[in-house]
């Protein structure tokens, strides 16, 4: 981390209101978004962002400084919103494996070519974040473990490498990149289910 | 390669981290399989829409509840 995080992290735990005014331009938007992808609900997020800034105050004095500042806050994040889901919603979540592609014994694809060659990549990015693909796309987000939303959010909102990603969520980088796959993969397959029929 | 072989190496295909070679065999796959070049757009465009998707803003008055949450803790 560099001197000036440790600066700053030094003097908004010594109660600096300007420090932690900084820390919080800086972070909070980033925090909120993490926890919104990981809680999928905005009290819930505005909660764990609260719970992380209280623990960035009065830890921050503990901080190791190994990591980059940015990784440590996304680690508080990842967990603190983790565990406000504990127990939550399970019932919501599907398993994954069907929604994964499956495969003939040489290799190939199963399933009908019309499903198979189904592409609807064609229609305008606007079109499909918004009424009926927007809605199918936000329940299947939702669908998804909550690990596997927190490496979603991590690598392809924040755009953060596999190896970072690994280090906040305390994974390796092949269960990372594993997580992150199947993740899109199964939102993929349920967007294709529902628009590839008419694409 | 075979079409279970090539979409198992999607992600480092289109996150930009796999190596050339392999991209090259992938792309000789891609050249002649139609359900593989469907999966690999509709896979891409997922992936697009999710960064859109997942973009949520802090709201401003959320914004303000945190300052004002902070500054009484820190008053403590
Ligand atoms: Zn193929």
């Amino acid at each position: 981390m560099s001197v000036e995080d440790r600066d700053l992290l030094a003097r908004a735990t010594a109660g600096e209101a300007g420090a932690l005014e900084t820390l919080m331009t800086r972070y909070s938007a980033r925090v909120y978004r993490l926890a919104y992808g990981i809680t999928r609900n905005a009290a819930d997020a505005e909660e764990v962002v609260q719970d992380v800034f209280l623990q960035i105050v009065n830890k921050g004095g503990g901080f190791e400084g190994r990591a980059a500042l940015s990784s440590w806050i996304y680690r508080i994040t990842t967990n603190v919103s983790l565990n406000k889901r504990r127990g939550k919603h399970r019932e919501l979540e599907t398993s994954l494996d069907e929604l994964l592609p499956t495969y003939l014994p040489d290799g190939h694809r199963a399933g009908e070519r019309a499903f198979l060659v189904a592409d609807w990549s064609g229609t305008p990015e606007s079109e499909l974040l918004s009424g009926e693909s927007r809605r199918i796309l936000e329940a299947a987000i939702d669908r998804l473990p909550e690990h596997y939303r927190a490496v979603l959010v991590l690598k392809d909102v924040d755009e953060l490498s596999s190896d970072e990603v690994a280090e906040i969520v305390g994974d390796s980088v092949a269960a990372v990149k594993t997580r992150l796959h199947r993740a899109r993969m199964a939102l993929r397959e349920q967007l294709t289910r529902r628009l590839g029929a008419g694409a | 390669m075979t079409c279970r072989e090539a979409i198992d190496v999607l992600a480092d295909y289109v996150d930009g981290t796999m190596p050339a070679d392999l991209a090259a065999e992938l792309e000789r796959h891609l050249a002649g399989c139609d359900p593989c070049r469907a999966y690999l757009a509709t896979y891409r465009t997922t992936r697009a829409l999710v960064s859109a998707a997942a973009a949520v803003e802090m709201p401003d008055e959320m914004k303000t509840r945190l300052r004002r949450f902070l500054a009484a803790q820190q008053r403590r």
